[in-house]
């Protein structure tokens, strides 16, 4: 190992990880657009009773769950605590799977209002919303990879640091 | 490192009033200066002209040469370390300590070199991941000056910095402050109105009273031979005696004594036969088993030192005076201790010059 790459382990014995805090924010950040996003589309009940089932009420403790989980694994992450990598690659996994509830079921979903037929969802604002969550999953992931490389680095190098001193 | 002149530096505030008159200083490199004087004397006040804090309003300021007396403070390369610390308490001591350079966009990796480098210097390695509130305040102080040492400045100045400090971990800082320009070799302008850090730190002492520079020097040079009255009385303590008395025939006749002149003394003051000047002798300058009479009032044993506080005069009638006697004294208020002055200092009446 040379010296610039040693110095650069060593910095991360002082320094936060703020990569990967900065990158699970950023995912919750692309969440809370996603959420606003799906709900001001019943402005004026334009869409009908879709959303008002009990799935409109998952979405939302989903959304505030997402959000603390998140939030608390950013600050986790900050001080490279591996545990909230892995909490971290957890949400962006579920990111992924929420295209497949409540977008993909609006997108597939017709609905009549004053005789007119039309999509719950449009094309337009499905890929929108896809584009919000796909975008939140990926922050997710790359803060677990940023996360938890630099945990093990740290790790490492606070092992060799013990090694060399004893 | 950096070679400073202050040449016939004024501050006049915008309200008229001169907070320095004709400052003239110059500060060789390596050297450990300290301003001393009472408050409102104008040493912070120069210190912070010297910083760039504070508009020059008359003369020159040269670093190595370089006139910069209008340079903005970012542009001197000097580091200031404050009373009050200037901490971040939201960052950790590494990144306190890493700020400045952080700003300069410095390398992420020479900045860690910097700072542990500096840290080690100063003891604070195990402290770095800790925030500022979690430090005593002598640690603090060591941070500030951290802050500074990694920017490698040309000058460092410290205004008052061990002012918040308790007695004992002055005294623990002000030895680290010691050695820390010992080992950095580097050069220091440091305001105090503690004449104890005046004269254990400096290598050159500049002591002011009301915005005027009363002498330059060394600490035994303002010690031993003050260039004035003031000087004689603010270094030192408990400070100097000060008597007035007239020169006779080979005396010196005060109130209620008369003291026999040495042949030293008696050519020193040849110009001031039958003239009225201020005697000065310092407490430690006074030992017991001469023919001065002294009514004791107070006796303060302090272990090594007694201080005895009297009146000259077997009826107390003369002027106040205190000794500084080697070893354990037990005067009682009303005694009469007899004492003897083994070195006086001259100061003119009019001028107020030592003679």
């Amino acid at each position: 190992m040379n010296e610039d790459e040693y110095i650069r382990k060593d910095r991360l014995r002082f320094t936060k990880n703020s990569l990967a805090s900065t990158l699970a924010i950023v995912a919750i950040v692309f969440d809370v657009l996603y959420f606003l996003n799906i709900y001001k589309s019943d402005v004026n009940r334009s869409v009908g009773d879709f959303y008002y089932q009990i799935r409109i009420g998952g979405s939302i403790i989903l959304n505030l769950l997402f959000m603390l989980a998140a939030f608390l694994s950013s600050e986790g992450i900050k001080n490279y605590k591996k545990s909230y990598g892995y909490v971290l690659a957890v949400l962006g996994i579920i990111q992924i799977v929420r295209i497949f509830i409540l977008p993909m079921q609006a997108h597939a979903t017709d609905i009549t209002v004053g005789g007119v037929t039309s999509k719950v969802m449009e094309n337009g604002q499905f890929i929108t919303v896809i584009i919000y969550l796909i975008l939140s999953a990926a922050a997710c992931f790359a803060a677990a990879y940023v996360g938890i490389k630099k945990s093990n680095e740290l790790e490492a190098h606070m092992a060799s640091l013990k090694k060399a001193a004893a | 490192m950096a070679n400073l002149s202050l040449q016939h530096i004024d501050k006049i505030y915008d309200n008229n009033v001169q907070a320095v008159f004709d400052f003239n200083l110059d500060v060789k490199d390596g050297e450990f200066i300290v301003l001393v004087g009472p408050s409102g004397c104008g040493k912070s006040t120069t210190l912070r002209m010297v910083a760039g804090l504070e508009d020059i309003s008359k003369g020159k300021l040269l670093l190595d040469g370089k006139d910069i007396t209008n340079a903005p403070a970012k542009d001197r390369d000097m580091a200031m370390v404050f009373q009050n610390y200037a901490l971040y308490g939201h960052m950790t001591i590494y990144e306190n300590m890493a700020f400045s350079l952080t700003l300069r966009n410095e390398n992420p990796n020479v900045i860690h070199k910097k700072v542990l480098a500096a840290a080690e210097i100063l003891g604070l390695t195990e402290q770095l991941n800790k925030k500022p509130n979690q430090l005593s305040g002598g640690q603090r102080q060591r941070v500030a000056m951290g802050r500074s040492i990694v920017r490698n400045p040309k000058l460092f100045l410290f205004d008052e910095p061990l002012s918040n400090l308790d007695a004992k971990l002055r005294g623990a800082t002000r030895r680290e402050i010691m050695l820390l320009h010992k080992r950095l070799g580097a050069t220091m302008m440091y305001v105090t109105h503690d004449q104890t850090e005046a004269l254990t730190l400096a290598d050159r002492i500049v002591c002011m009273s009301m915005g005027h520079v009363q002498q330059i020097g060394t600490p035994i040079e303002l010690y031993d031979h003050p260039a004035n009255l003031f000087v004689a009385t603010f270094i030192g303590l408990p400070p100097m005696n000060i008597f007035d008395v007239k020169v006779e025939q080979g005396y010196l006749i005060g109130k209620t004594a008369q003291i026999k002149m040495t042949d030293e003394e008696k050519e020193k003051l040849a110009d001031y036969e039958g003239k009225k000047i201020v005697m000065g002798v310092r407490p430690e300058n006074i030992v017991e088993g001469g023919d001065i009479k002294v009514k004791v009032f107070d006796n303060e044993n302090l272990g090594m030192n007694t201080l005895v506080h009297g009146y000259i005069g077997e009826h107390g009638d003369g002027s106040k005076i205190v000794a500084k006697l080697r070893g354990w004294c037990n005067y009682k208020a009303g005694d009469i201790a007899s004492l003897e002055f083994t070195y006086k200092h001259f100061f003119d009446v009019d001028t107020q010059n030592a003679i």
